[in-house]
């Protein structure tokens, strides 16, 4: 029913369209109109569109509701007696049996006889709501579509008015993306509220011990509850540093070449295989991270360890042995190369904007490739490439899959890059995935964390940006 | 200058006796002033873009110690000859040029020539200013540190103090060497600019439309500093302007789609044209 009418709308918009522009036409014979008759036609879709879209949102909003207030105010003595979970089971149920299904409970003796009845009575009063609805949407349709019909005249701006119209919606998409943000903002502050109402936010943020376990029965070991993050902190902290001693250097050396050494085939042929990089998923780089690099690395150190065990360097010698797959080291250098093209491709646009003059200048003054390169690009575009670093670190910082397959899970304090490390990500994930009660401490730590996060990296992109922003604008 | 004798060797008989400059005359009445001898010999110039030719055989006697102005309209390919002789074309992509260049009898345009090293000995000077994003000090010391010509800080100073007195910039920055380079104005940057192209002591200046983006007063600075640079250099200027060729130049060349339709002493070229072409173009007729 709901496709039908849909398509009706759809139809009487196609027609009014046609109709304006007809209207418009035919009614400046003679006359020199102010819009074009497909402006007219436009105007015309729109009036007729506007007032029944509308009334159509009015009726989704509201017809939900209205509905359970008009089946709650109908139904029998029995069934208003109900708590107010279980009335609405019941409702749902009726439902279910009143089109012909099977309930999903058993229900005990007046209830089982009624489900039929209010199943039935539940459905009429669905049915008659969403008629009430698309019957409203077709009136307003009907008399947007006479107002139009009224209107159009060789001097009415019909330009002017669908072109507001456009920039109403091309603004309201604007509008939802910050909208969401501003909702994304609330939900993550609402919950890590209630998180610091049970657990103290300079615990939180300057605790060195992370166990988030909280026991359940008085019999259970090991389950402290501690919420000091300063593990986690520092664990992506390490991770970070590890991924910005391999993109930093490379993606920037690689951008250097691309943009001034590199001739336009090999520009043609390499710039887009980097960007390839960019695309590949992050949880294929946790794969290669787990099962390629980790047991590579795990390897290539205990081996070094077997050579040096017995030495004069026994000590070091065992704890290489002792060296797991999952370590720091593995997840910082995947993610490095993971932000390769990141820094790359935003460094050679940043290159690319120095002006060639500048280049020309340093050629005619004698300096190799190398020396301007070194003197004179690199000094121009580093306020960019601080921002571009900045924003890879952003990246790094925010980064989940990587860190949750190659990292590790335990919250040790180390700035050793052979240790398993977590992070604040990896915890985030490892918090809120599986089962959860929602009014824990440990869930909700979550949320902080979420917050914390959100909070650095937003500091962060907002640095990068501007940075990036007033050397673009130096150079326009 | 010890690195001139890594590119040219200059034949005995011409670097002697350049000195005989009479009094340096004022601008405008220089056309009969005694010129220096030949400084470069361009032969049967071509340039290829690919596979468009933007030069077909370009010949022209550049003297020294005096100002050599090419006029022609937009495209007529006086910027390409202009590149030519600092080898500026070699870093643009796809770019061919054939024929010989001889500076002090030494051809420039040879794959055996470092451009790298001609182009301590011509410097350039470009249509926009372009400092360096440097100090205004940083800026003139640029050439002298890459060519290593200071052994000490001290005398660096004093190979950037004397540029810019040179570029007539000093009395204007003495105050703030340190400041950007870019904090200047326009006819102040292009000033900075020639005072580091200056700073290297080239014996050729190329000047690419140096004052089209300046306005008249700085331009007028320019057109001054540029008949005083005269007396040191080998100076070739590329303009738009023929009121500023005739100010400020000894001899012209006037080229036309890719050739040169006359060249003489700027006096005749500009009172007494031999071709029909240069008429119209002077006169506004074209370009």
């Amino acid at each position: 029913m709901t496709w039908i009418f849909l398509i009706f709308m759809a139809v009487f918009a196609v027609l009014s369209f046609w109709g304006g522009r007809k209207l418009a036409v035919r009614r400046s014979q003679g006359v020199k109109p102010h819009s074009r008759p497909g402006q007219h036609g436009l105007y015309a879709a729109i009036g007729v569109l506007a007032p029944a879209l509308a009334v159509m949102i009015l009726a989704a909003v509201f017809s939900a509701p209205i509905e359970r207030q008009l089946i709650a105010a109908g139904a029998p003595e029995a069934v208003s007696q109900l708590e107010p979970f279980r009335r609405e089971a019941f409702i749902a149920d009726a439902r279910r049996v009143g089109q012909g299904g099977e309930a999903l409970q058993i229900w005990a003796a007046p209830y089982a006889e009624l489900l039929p009845t209010e199943g039935r009575r539940a459905h009429s009063i669905h049915a008659a709501l969403s008629w009430g609805g698309m019957t409203a949407a077709v009136i307003a349709a009907i008399l947007g579509a006479l107002f139009v019909a009224f209107r159009i005249r060789p001097e009415l701006r019909a330009r002017n008015a669908v072109e507001g119209w456009v920039v109403g919606v091309l603004f309201a998409c604007a509008t939802v993306a910050v909208l969401t943000t501003v909702g994304i903002i609330f939900s993550l502050v609402y919950d890590s509220l209630r998180f610091f109402s049970m657990v103290s936010a300079f615990e939180f943020l300057f605790g060195t011990k992370w166990s988030p376990q909280i026991a359940i029965r008085a019999d259970q070991v090991g389950s402290s509850g501690a919420f000091g993050a300063v593990p986690l902190f520092a664990g992506t902290f390490l991770i970070m540093l590890i991924a910005m001693a391999v993109a930093a250097p490379v993606g920037l050396f690689s951008a250097i070449y691309l943009s001034e050494y590199a001739s336009k085939t090999t520009r043609a042929v390499v710039k887009p295989l980097l960007e390839v990089l960019a695309g590949v998923p992050t949880v294929v780089y946790g794969f290669f991270a787990a099962l390629t690099v980790g047991p590579a690395l795990r390897v290539f150190f205990n081996t070094i360890g077997g050579w040096l065990a017995g030495g004069p360097l026994d000590g070091i010698g065992q704890y290489l042995l002792l060296v797991q797959n999952q370590m720091a080291l593995v997840a910082g250098a995947v993610m490095g190369i993971m932000l390769i093209p990141f820094v790359s491709s935003l460094s050679d646009d940043i290159m690319n904007a120095v002006p060639q003059s500048l280049r020309d200048g340093s050629y005619a003054m004698g300096a190799t490739k190398s020396e301007t390169v070194k003197k004179v690009l690199l000094p121009a575009a580093l306020p960019g490439i601080a921002g571009a670093l900045l924003l890879a670190v952003s990246r790094a910082i925010g980064e989940t899959m990587i860190v949750t397959m190659a990292a590790g899970l335990a919250a040790k304090l180390t700035l050793n890059p052979l240790e398993t490390v977590t992070t604040v990500t990896v915890q985030i994930v490892t918090l809120l995935t599986g089962d959860q009660e929602f009014n824990s401490p440990k869930t909700l730590a979550a949320f902080g964390l979420g917050l914390t996060l959100f909070v650095v990296t937003l500091a962060l992109n907002v640095v990068a940006m501007r940075i990036v922003q007033a050397y673009r604008e130096q150079y326009d | 200058m010890p690195m001139n004798s890594k590119i040219t060797r200059a034949p005995e008989g011409l670097s002697a006796g350049t000195a005989s400059m009479s009094t340096a005359p004022a601008v405008g009445d220089s056309a009969r002033a005694p010129l220096g001898p030949i400084k470069i010999a361009a032969k049967e110039v071509k340039v290829f873009y690919g596979e468009k030719q933007a030069l077909h055989g370009v010949s022209l006697d550049i003297p020294d110690k005096a100002v050599t102005a090419l006029i022609g309209p937009s495209g007529c390919g006086k910027s390409t000859f202009l590149r030519t002789l600092n080898r500026m074309n070699d870093t643009v992509p796809g770019a061919r040029v054939e024929g010989r260049i001889e500076m002090d009898g030494v051809n420039i345009n040879d794959k055996k020539i470092d451009p790298v090293l001609l182009r301590a000995q011509v410097g350039m000077v470009f249509q926009k200013p372009n400092p360096f994003p440097k100090s205004i000090f940083e800026n003139v010391a640029y050439g002298p540190k890459i060519h290593g010509l200071a052994s000490s800080k001290s005398e660096l100073e004093d190979i950037v103090q004397s540029a810019l007195k040179r570029a007539g910039l000093w009395d204007e920055v003495a105050d703030r060497l340190h400041a950007p380079g870019t904090g200047l104005s326009g006819g102040q940057q292009q000033r900075l600019v020639i005072a580091r192209a200056i700073a290297v002591e080239p014996e050729v200046i190329l000047m690419d439309e140096p004052c089209s983006a300046l306005d008249p007063i700085a331009t007028a600075k320019i057109e001054e500093l540029i008949d005083e640079l005269r007396e040191r250099y080998c100076i070739v200027i590329v303009t738009h302007s023929m009121a500023q060729a005739a100010r400020v130049s000894q001899r012209t060349a006037f080229f036309h789609m890719g050739n040169i339709v006359e060249t003489g002493d700027t006096e005749d070229i500009f009172t007494n044209p031999r071709e029909r072409r240069t008429l119209d173009y002077i006169t506004g007729r074209f370009g």
